[in-house]
C-alpha cells in the first residue's frame, strides 16, 4: 500500500517533470542560439508528452485501484512566516486528472500534427519552444494545488498564447493582435493575482485543500463568509472572463486566429479557452458560498453564449466561426458551473475540447467538405432558417445583424471607454513630465522625439 | 506612379456604359477611370476553381523588364529576387561568371569597353559591382561600421591579394615620396596639387586625422598592417572628399498620392486600419457563398444599398464612425448614386482630375484582394453560386471613400490636431515630411571605397581626380543601381538554365531513342510537366509503347455533371466558354440501386451538414459536446497518427453509399440546340467527328494505330488544402480532366464516327480500342473508365498494359518522392507509393504535391525527338508533327494558341509568387483562413490573399518559360506575325522562344524579332541506364540526361 502511494507520488512528479525538462531542454538550446534539427525537437516533444501522459494515466489507474480521491504531491514551501505561507504543490483529483490527461492527449495530437504542418517553416524551433511552454503551463495549471502554482501555469499559458498569436512577427497584424491579447491577459492575470492576495489576506494561505475544505473535489466547504466569497469570487470570475473570452473580453478570440492553424486549434478550440472555466471549477466550493455570485456567473455565461452564438452565425471565415462556436459553449459551461452542475460542466468541457479541436484542424478542408456534402445532397447546401427571424421586425433584425457583425461592439467599447482613457491618462502624465524636463534642461530634453523609425524593408525595392 | 495601362479586351466590361447614356460626361469619365484602374487588381477568381494566370497580365503590352519594374513600383513588390539570393546562387554555381559577363556585354553592347575615366572599363566596373556585395545602409549604421569594425584596418577579404599588396605598396610609396614632411618642408603642397589647390588642405586634414591614430614618428618602422590601415584611411578620406557636394543621380522615390500614405509617413498613424476593420468584414459578408448561416440582409440590392441599410442607424462606440450614419442617410435620402458619391468624395478630398487615375488605382489597390474579388465576381458571375450585381466595384469604392473621409478626419485630428477641410490635409501632412533625403556623403563614399579596394584604385589616383571626374565616376556607379544589378543577375540566372536545356536538347535530337514502328499500345497524356515523368517511366518499362500529349481538356470544352455531382462544372481552359453540356448517367438496370444510394447519400449528407452546423449553435452544440464530444478524439487521433489507414477504412465504409453502379457519359445529342436540360445534352455526330479529327491531327496520330490506346486526363486530391484546385488540370480550368479523357475515348470508339473519320482520311483500324482514364497526380493512382465495354479480344492485352501502368505510377511516385524532404531517399517503389498516398490523405500535410513548381520548359514537337531524355519533370510536352502540317501551318497555329497562354500563365504565376512570395503570392499557408468560400485570409481579418502560397512554390526556379517548337524559323515568324497575343508574349520577352528545325535539327533562338542559330556549349550529354539511376539520392533539380533503357 505504501509502495503504491510512493509509486503514485513518483508518477505524479514525472507528469510534471516531463514538461519542465522539455522546456529546459528546448529553451537552453534556443537561448544559446543553437538550432536543433526538426528531428531532435520532434523526439524531445514526443518523449515528454508520452512520459507525461503515461504518468498521469498511471496515477489515474492507481487512484482507481486504491480508491484514493485526493493525492497531493508536495514540492516545497517557498515562503513560510507566521500566519502566511506560499507553497508549491500539486493535487491529483477528479478534476485535475481528467484535465491533465486531456491536455496531454490534445497537445500530443496537435504536436504530431504540427510537426508535419510546420515542416520546413522558418519558425519551427520557436513554435515548439512556445508550445512546450504552453504545455508546461497547462499541466501546471491543471494540477496546481495552490493558487500561486495555478497562477504560474496561468501566466505561462498566457505568455505562450500571446507570442504564438504574434508568430508571424514580420507582419503588423499578428503583432497588433498579439498585443491586444496580451493586454486582456494582463487584466485577467491582475484579477487572479488580486484574488490570491485577498485570499491570503483572509486565510493566510493559498492552498486549495485547506481553502476549499478538506473533502476531495467537488465536495468540501470553504471556510469563508458569503461576502468574502463574493469579493474573491468576482475577482476570480474576472480572471476567468479574460482567459476564456467571456463578455466583455470576447473580442480577443477571433483576433487569436493569426497564428498557425495547429496553435489556433489547441489553444482557442480546446485548452487555453477552457482554462477560465477550469479555474471556476477548481474554486467552485468557494463560489457556492455566495448565491449572488452564482447568479452573476450564470448571467455572464449565458450572455456570452448568446452573444457568441449571434456573432458566430454571421462570421464569414471558418476560423472565426469556430472560435465563436467555442465561445458559446464556454459560456454555457460557465453557466453550468454557476448552477452547480460540476460534473456536467466537466464532461461538457472535455467533450467540447475534443470536438472543437477536430473541427479546427479540419478547417482548411472546408471547401473540400462542402463540395462533398453538396454532391451528396445534390444541390447547394441549405442555409438553416434562424428561429428568431420569424419573430422579429426588420429594423430589429438589421440591428441584431449589425450587432453580430460588429461582435457586440465589445472591442470598440473597450477601446473607447477603457483603453482610450487609460492611455490618455498616461499620455498626460508623460506630457507633464516632458514639460518639466524641458523646463529644467532649458531645451528639448528627449532625443527620441526626433527619431524617425527606420523603414521596414531594407532591400531596395526599385 | 504611372498606371496608364491599356485595358485588356477580354476584361473590359460593357454593360454599365449602356446605363450611363443619361449620365453627365464627368461621371462617364469617372466610370472609365475606375474601370481602367480595376485592371490592376488581381484577376484571380474564387479559389474553388483556381486558374493560373500571369500575375502582371495587365502589363503584357510592355517588355518584361519594364513591366516588372513598373509593377514593382505600383504594387510595392519585388521585381526580381534579392541581390543576396542571386549572389548565393552564384556561390553554389547556379550562376556562372562567364555567362554573367556575356549577359552584361550584351546589355551594354558597344558601351561595354568604354573606359570609365582611366580607371577601368565599364564592363569591369559593373562586373565588380555584381561580383562583390556592396554594403550599404542607413548613415548611422555605416558610421558605426566604419568606426567599430575592421573596415578601415583591413582590406576587404574579397580583394585579390595582388591588388591588396599593390594598394598598400603604392600608397606607401606615394606618401613617402610626395607627402612626407622632410627636412625641406612638407612636399604635400608642391606635387599633390596638380590643379587642385583647394584639396591640399583637405588632404592635410585627412593625414592629420590618420596621424592621430598612427604614430608618424615611427613611420619608417611601420609594419605592413599599419601601412594597410594608413592606405585604407587615406582612401576613405579621399572618397569622402571626392563625393562631397555631388548632385544625386538617382531620382528620389515619388511621394505617395493618397492622404493616408502621407499621413502615415508624417505621423505613423494608419487611417486604413480603421477603414479596413469594417470593410473587410463587410466585403466578406457581401461576397459570402454560404459560409455564414445568417446571410447579409439586402445583399441582392448591391453593396451600396446593403451597407447603407445596415449602417444608417445607430450610434457606434467608436468616435470616428459617429458621422457615418448621418452621411449614409444623406446619401440615401438625396438619392446620390454611388458614382456621384465617388465624385463628391474626390472633390472633398481635393483630388484634381490630373491625378485622378493614379489616386483611384492607389485607393483600389489598398485592399486589392477584396476589391479584385468583387471585380472578378462581377465580371464572371457564371463561376459562382451567388454572383454579385454589376457595378459592385463602383459601389465598393463609393463606400470606401466615405469611410476613408471619416477615418482621415479623425486621424488627422488626433495626430496633427488638424480640423480643416480634407482637401488641405495632404499639404498639411507634407509639412511634417522631411522631403526627399539625398544620400549622405558617407553612404556614397562607402560604395566607391569598397569598389576601390577590389579594383585596385589607389588613393593617389583617386586624389588626382578633378571634381568633374568624380562626377563622372559616381554617376557611373550609382546609375548601375541595385535594381539594374538584379536585372542582370536574373538574366544570367536564366541563361544558365537555357544553355543547359538547349545543349541537352541539341545533343539528344541528334540521336534520340528509337520509336517503335509497330507500337504495342499508345497512350495520350496531358501536356502537363508533371506527366513527363510518368510517360518516361512508361516508355522505359515498355520500350514498345508510344506516347503523345495534348492539352488536357482534349478539345472537348463542356459543362460536365457526374452521376453524383450537384452542379455542372466547366471543363476547358478559362478563356473558353463551353457551348455543350455532358452528364454522366447510370446504366438503366442499375438505376434503382443508384437512386437508393443517392437517397442514402442525401440523408447522410443532410445529417452531417446539420450536425456540423448544429455543433456551432448553442443548444445542439452543448448536447453534442457533452454527450458524444469525447468520441471526436477517435477520428482526431486516427487521422493524425495514421492518415493512410484511416482513409482506407473510411473508403471501405463509404462503399455502401458512394460507389455508383456502372455509368456512361451521355455524349450524343439529338435535338439541335445544345443546353443543360434533358435531351439537349451532348454533341452531334458531326461535332464529335470534328473533335476526333482535330485531336488526332494535332498530335499527329493519323496512322500506325496500336490495338490499345489509353487516354489519360489528370487531377489531384488532397486534404486540408484550400488551394487543392490549383493542382488540378490547368487546361480544364482548374478541375479534373478525367471526364474529358473518357469522352474522347467514347467518341473515338464509336464506329459511326470512325466511318466519318475514314472519309476525312483518318483510318482507325477495327481492332483499335480507346480507353479513357484519369491520373491522380497527388497519390499517383490511375482510374480507368468503361472497362466493362472492353471487347474480350483485348482483355489479356489490357491486363498486361494495366499492370505496366501501375508499375509506371509506382516509379513516378518514387521519382516525386525524392523531392519531399520528409521521404527518405532510400524508399522502394512500393514504399514511395504508400508515402504519396499518405500525403494526399494527411490533414497535416501542406505539400501534398509540388504541383507545377518544377515548370521551366515547354517543348512542342514530336515525342520521337525527346524520347529517352530525362527532363526532370520540368517540361510541358506537346505533341505536334510538322510533317503532317499544311503550308499555312494551321495545326501549329492552333496548337500554339492552346498551349502558349496556359503554359506561360502557369510559369509566370510561379515566377511572381516565388520572387516575392508575400507580395505577389499569398505567403505561408499556415495561418490561412478560408473566408466566404472564395479565398483565404491571413488570420482573422486581412486582405484576401491571391497568388500561390510558399509551400507550393518553395522548390521553384524562377525562370521564364523557354518554349522550343519543332518547326522552321520562317514558319514560326509567320505564326507570330499572324497571332498578336503569341507575338506579344515573345516580343516582350515574357516567354523565351527557340525553334528546332524538323529536318536539319538545328536549334535557333529568338531575339528581337529574328532567329539566331544556336551553338551548343558542350559536346556530350550525361547518360544513365534508367531514370532511377540518374535521379537516385538527389533532392535538387537535376541536369538533363540520356536514358539508355530506351535506346537499347
Amino acid at each position: 500500500m505504501a509502495e503504491a502511494v510512493e509509486g503514485m507520488m513518483g508518477l505524479g512528479v514525472a507528469a510534471i517533470a516531463a514538461p519542465v525538462l522539455l522546456v529546459v531542454f528546448l529553451g537552453i538550446f534556443s537561448l544559446l542560439d543553437q538550432r536543433l534539427s526538426e528531428r531532435t525537437i520532434n523526439k524531445a516533444i514526443q518523449a515528454a508528452i508520452v512520459t507525461g501522459l503515461l504518468s498521469s494515466l498511471g496515477v489515474l489507474a492507481l487512484m482507481l485501484a486504491l480508491g484514493a480521491r485526493h493525492v497531493v504531491v508536495y514540492v516545497s514551501e517557498w515562503v513560510n512566516t507566521a500566519g502566511f505561507h506560499v507553497a508549491v504543490k500539486f493535487v491529483f483529483d477528479r478534476l485535475s486528472v481528467p484535465f491533465a490527461i486531456l491536455s496531454f492527449v490534445l497537445t500530443g495530437a496537435i504536436a504530431t500534427f504540427g510537426m508535419r504542418y510546420l515542416h520546413r517553416e522558418q519558425g519551427y524551433n520557436r513554435f515548439f519552444v512556445l508550445y512546450a511552454v504552453f504545455l508546461l503551463g497547462m499541466v501546471m495549471a491543471s494540477l496546481a494545488g495552490t493558487i500561486e502554482t495555478l497562477f504560474l501555469g496561468w501566466e505561462l499559458v498566457g505568455l505562450s498564447s500571446a507570442l504564438l498569436v504574434a508568430f508571424y512577427q514580420e507582419r503588423p497584424g499578428p503583432s497588433r493582435n498579439g498585443l491586444w491579447i496580451w493586454g486582456v491577459y494582463r487584466v485577467s492575470d491582475a484579477a487572479l493575482l488580486l484574488a490570491a492576495v485577498v485570499l491570503h489576506h483572509m486565510t493566510g494561505e493559498g492552498d486549495f485543500d485547506r481553502l476549499l475544505g478538506a473533502g476531495p473535489w467537488p465536495a468540501g466547504g470553504a471556510s469563508v463568509s458569503a461576502t468574502q466569497a463574493f469579493i474573491v469570487g468576482l475577482l476570480l470570475l474576472a480572471a476567468a472572463a479574460g482567459k476564456s473570452g467571456l463578455v466583455p473580453f470576447s473580442g480577443w478570440l477571433p483576433r487569436a486566429m493569426e497564428g498557425p492553424t495547429p496553435s489556433s486549434a489547441v489553444f482557442y478550440g480546446a485548452l487555453s479557452v477552457h482554462l477560465g472555466a477550469f479555474l471556476l471549477l477548481r474554486v467552485s466550493p468557494l463560489l457556492e458560498r455566495s448565491p449572488g455570485l452564482c447568479v452573476v456567473m450564470v448571467a455572464l455565461g449565458l450572455l456570452t453564449a448568446v452573444l457568441a452564438y449571434l456573432a458566430g452565425s454571421v462570421q464569414t471565415d471558418i476560423k472565426s466561426a469556430l472560435s465563436f462556436a467555442s465561445l458559446s459553449q464556454v459560456g454555457i459551461i460557465v453557466a453550468e458551473i454557476g448552477l452547480g452542475f460540476r460534473y456536467v460542466a466537466l464532461v461538457h468541457l472535455l467533450g467540447h475540447a475534443c470536438l472543437r479541436t477536430l473541427q479546427f484542424v479540419r478547417a482548411p478542408t472546408l471547401l473540400h467538405d462542402y463540395h462533398t456534402l453538396e454532391n451528396a445532397i445534390g444541390e447547394s447546401l441549405p442555409r438553416p432558417v434562424l428561429p428568431l427571424h420569424r419573430l422579429i421586425t426588420e429594423p430589429t433584425r438589421l440591428w441584431l445583424y449589425r450587432l453580430a457583425l460588429e461582435r457586440g461592439y465589445l472591442d470598440s467599447w473597450l477601446r473607447s471607454y477603457v483603453v482610450g482613457p487609460f492611455v490618455g491618462l498616461f499620455r498626460r502624465c508623460d506630457a507633464l513630465e516632458r514639460g518639466w524636463t524641458d523646463f529644467l534642461s532649458g531645451a528639448r530634453s528627449r532625443e527620441s522625439d526626433d527619431l524617425k523609425p527606420t523603414p521596414a524593408r531594407i532591400e531596395e525595392l526599385i | 506612379m504611372n498606371v496608364s495601362v491599356t485595358p485588356q479586351d477580354d476584361l473590359s466590361p460593357n454593360s454599365p456604359v449602356s446605363a450611363s447614356d443619361k449620365r453627365p460626361s464627368h461621371l462617364t469619365d469617372l466610370q472609365e477611370a475606375i474601370e481602367q484602374a480595376a485592371h490592376l487588381l488581381p484577376s484571380q477568381g474564387p479559389i474553388t476553381v483556381f486558374i493560373h494566370h500571369n500575375t502582371l497580365h495587365a502589363f503584357e503590352n510592355l517588355p518584361f523588364d519594364e513591366a516588372v519594374q513598373q509593377g514593382a513600383r505600383i504594387f510595392g513588390c519585388h521585381p526580381y529576387l534579392t541581390e543576396d539570393r542571386y549572389r548565393a546562387e552564384w556561390v553554389r554555381g547556379r550562376i556562372r561568371f562567364a555567362e554573367l559577363r556575356e549577359v552584361l556585354r550584351e546589355d551594354l553592347k558597344e558601351a561595354a569597353d568604354e573606359k570609365v575615366l582611366d580607371l577601368c572599363t565599364r564592363l569591369e566596373l559593373r562586373l565588380a559591382m555584381l561580383q562583390y556585395p556592396l554594403r550599404s545602409g542607413p548613415v548611422e549604421e555605416l558610421l558605426w561600421h566604419v568606426a567599430e569594425t575592421d573596415a578601415l584596418r583591413r582590406v576587404r577579404c574579397e580583394a585579390a591579394s595582388a591588388i591588396r599588396e599593390q594598394l598598400i605598396a603604392e600608397t606607401r610609396h606615394w606618401f613617402l615620396r610626395d607627402l612626407r614632411e622632410t627636412g625641406n618642408g612638407r612636399c604635400r603642397t608642391e606635387r599633390g596639387n596638380a590643379g587642385r589647390e583647394c584639396d591640399a588642405a583637405g588632404l592635410s586634414a585627412i593625414l592629420n586625422g590618420i596621424f592621430e591614430r598612427l604614430n608618424e614618428k615611427t613611420i619608417e618602422a611601420w609594419s605592413n598592417g599599419e601601412w594597410e590601415e594608413f592606405a585604407l584611411r587615406a582612401l576613405w578620406g579621399i572618397c569622402c572628399q571626392g563625393v562631397a557636394d555631388l548632385p544625386p543621380f538617382v531620382p528620389p522615390p515619388p511621394t505617395p498620392i493618397r492622404h493616408r500614405d502621407l499621413l502615415l509617413a508624417a505621423t505613423g498613424a494608419d487611417s486604413d486600419l480603421l477603414v479596413h476593420d469594417i470593410l473587410i468584414r463587410f466585403c466578406a459578408a457581401f461576397l459570402d457563398q454560404g459560409l455564414a448561416s445568417w446571410p447579409l440582409p439586402h445583399r441582392d440590392e448591391g453593396f451600396f444599398r446593403a451597407f447603407c441599410a445596415l449602417y444608417r442607424m445607430g450610434r457606434p462606440p467608436e468616435h470616428w464612425r459617429r458621422g457615418l450614419s448621418q452621411e449614409l442617410s444623406r446619401l440615401e435620402d438625396a438619392r446620390v448614386s454611388p458614382l456621384e458619391s465617388i465624385h463628391e468624395s474626390l472633390e472633398i478630398l481635393g483630388v484634381s482630375s490630373a491625378e485622378r487615375h493614379d489616386y483611384l488605382a492607389a485607393t483600389l489597390l489598398a485592399l486589392r484582394g477584396w476589391a479584385g474579388m468583387i471585380w472578378q465576381m462581377e465580371l464572371r458571375g457564371d463561376r459562382v453560386v451567388r454572383p454579385v450585381p454589376r457595378g459592385s466595384l463602383v459601389e465598393y469604392l463609393a463606400i470606401r471613400l466615405v469611410l476613408e473621409r471619416l477615418a482621415l478626419a479623425e486621424t488627422a485630428r488626433d495626430t496633427l490636431a488638424f480640423t480643416g477641410p480634407l482637401e488641405a490635409l495632404r499639404d498639411e501632412a507634407r509639412k511634417y515630411l522631411d522631403g526627399p533625403r539625398p544620400p549622405s556623403v558617407e553612404q556614397r563614399a562607402f560604395v566607391v571605397f569598397q569598389l576601390a579596394q577590389v579594383l585596385g584604385w589607389v588613393p593617389e589616383k583617386l586624389y588626382r581626380l578633378s571634381k568633374q571626374e568624380w562626377h563622372v565616376l559616381l554617376r557611373e556607379i550609382e546609375t548601375f543601381s541595385s535594381l539594374e544589378r538584379r536585372r542582370i543577375f536574373h538574366q544570367a540566372y536564366e541563361r544558365r538554365f537555357y544553355t543547359r536545356s538547349l545543349d541537352a536538347l541539341a545533343l539528344h535530337v541528334r540521336k534520340p531513342a528509337a520509336t517503335p514502328l509497330k507500337p504495342r499500345f499508345q497512350a495520350l497524356f496531358c501536356i502537363d510537366e508533371r506527366e513527363e515523368s510518368l510517360r518516361r517511366h512508361l516508355e522505359e518499362l515498355a520500350p514498345d509503347a508510344e506516347t503523345f500529349s495534348l492539352a488536357g481538356f482534349f478539345f472537348i470544352p463542356m459543362y460536365y455533371r457526374g452521376a453524383t455531382d450537384a452542379h455542372f462544372v466547366p471543363l476547358c481552359p478559362a478563356g473558353i466558354q463551353p457551348q455543350h453540356w455532358v452528364v454522366e448517367q447510370v446504366v438503366d438496370p442499375f438505376d434503382g440501386s443508384h437512386q437508393r444510394r443517392a437517397r442514402r447519400r442525401r440523408v447522410l449528407g443532410m445529417a452531417s451538414h446539420h450536425l456540423h452546423l448544429g455543433s456551432r449553435t448553442f443548444a445542439l452544440g452543448a448536447l453534442l459536446a457533452t454527450a458524444v464530444g469525447v468520441l471526436a478524439s477517435v477520428p482526431l487521433l486516427a487521422r493524425i497518427f495514421s492518415p493512410r489507414w484511416t482513409s482506407r477504412l473510411r473508403r471501405r465504409l463509404g462503399h455502401f453509399f458512394r460507389t455508383p453502379p456502372p455509368t456512361r457519359l451521355q455524349l450524343e445529342r439529338r435535338e439541335t440546340a445544345p443546353g443543360p436540360a434533358n435531351g439537349q445534352v451532348g454533341f452531334t455526330l458531326e461535332e464529335m467527328t470534328d473533335i476526333g479529327e482535330r485531336v488526332l491531327r494535332d498530335i499527329g496520330l493519323t496512322a500506325r494505330f496500336a490495338r490499345l490506346v489509353l487516354i489519360l486526363g489528370h487531377g489531384s486530391t488532397s486534404m486540408n488544402n484550400p488551394h487543392e484546385s490549383a493542382h488540378d488540370c490547368g487546361a480544364c480550368g482548374g478541375s479534373r480532366g478525367g471526364p474529358n479523357a473518357r469522352a474522347l475515348a467514347q467518341i473515338l470508339n464509336d464506329p459511326r464516327i470512325r466511318a466519318r473519320l475514314h472519309q476525312r482520311g483518318i483510318a482507325i483500324p477495327m481492332e483499335t480500342v480507346f480507353v479513357g482514364g484519369m491520373h491522380n497526380t497527388s497519390n499517383d493512382k490511375i482510374t480507368l473508365y468503361d472497362l466493362d465495354c472492353l471487347p474480350a479480344s483485348h482483355r489479356d492485352e489490357f491486363a498486361s498494359v494495366h499492370a505496366l501502368l501501375k508499375q509506371a505510377c509506382d516509379r513516378n511516385a518514387h521519382e516525386r518522392s525524392r523531392r519531399f524532404a520528409s521521404a527518405p531517399l532510400t524508399l522502394t517503389f512500393e514504399a514511395a507509393r504508400h508515402h504519396v498516398e499518405g500525403r494526399a490523405e494527411d490533414l497535416a500535410q501542406v505539400r501534398p504535391e509540388w504541383g507545377h513548381a518544377t515548370n521551366a520548359l515547354s517543348i512542342v514537337g514530336r515525342r520521337a525527338l525527346t524520347r529517352g531524355l530525362f527532363l526532370d519533370r520540368r517540361a510541358f510536352l506537346t505533341s505536334y508533327d510538322p510533317e503532317q502540317d499544311d503550308a499555312e501551318h494551321t495545326i501549329l497555329t492552333r496548337v500554339l494558341q492552346a498551349v502558349f497562354p496556359v503554359c506561360a500563365g502557369i510559369n509566370l504565376e510561379y515566377y511572381f509568387s516565388y520572387v516575392d512570395n508575400s507580395g505577389w503570392g499569398s505567403g505561408t499557408k499556415l495561418p490561412h483562413n478560408i473566408t466566404a468560400l472564395v479565398g483565404v485570409m491571413d488570420g482573422a481579418a486581412s486582405d484576401l490573399r491571391t497568388g500561390l502560397p510558399w509551400q507550393m512554390v518553395e522548390i521553384h526556379e524562377p525562370v521564364r518559360l523557354l518554349t522550343v517548337v519543332e518547326t522552321t524559323p520562317e514558319a514560326m515568324l509567320q505564326v507570330l506575325e499572324r497571332n498578336d497575343n503569341l507575338g506579344q508574349l515573345c516580343r516582350n520577352g515574357w516567354v523565351h522562344l527557340a525553334v528546332l528545325h524538323p529536318k536539319t535539327r538545328q536549334i535557333s533562338t529568338y531575339h528581337n524579332g529574328r532567329f539566331r542559330d544556336y551553338q551548343p556549349q558542350t559536346s556530350s550529354l550525361p547518360a544513365a541506364a534508367s531514370s532511377v539511376d540518374w535521379y537516385r539520392g538527389w533532392r535538387d533539380h537535376l541536369e538533363f540526361a540520356r536514358i539508355e533503357a530506351l535506346s537499347s
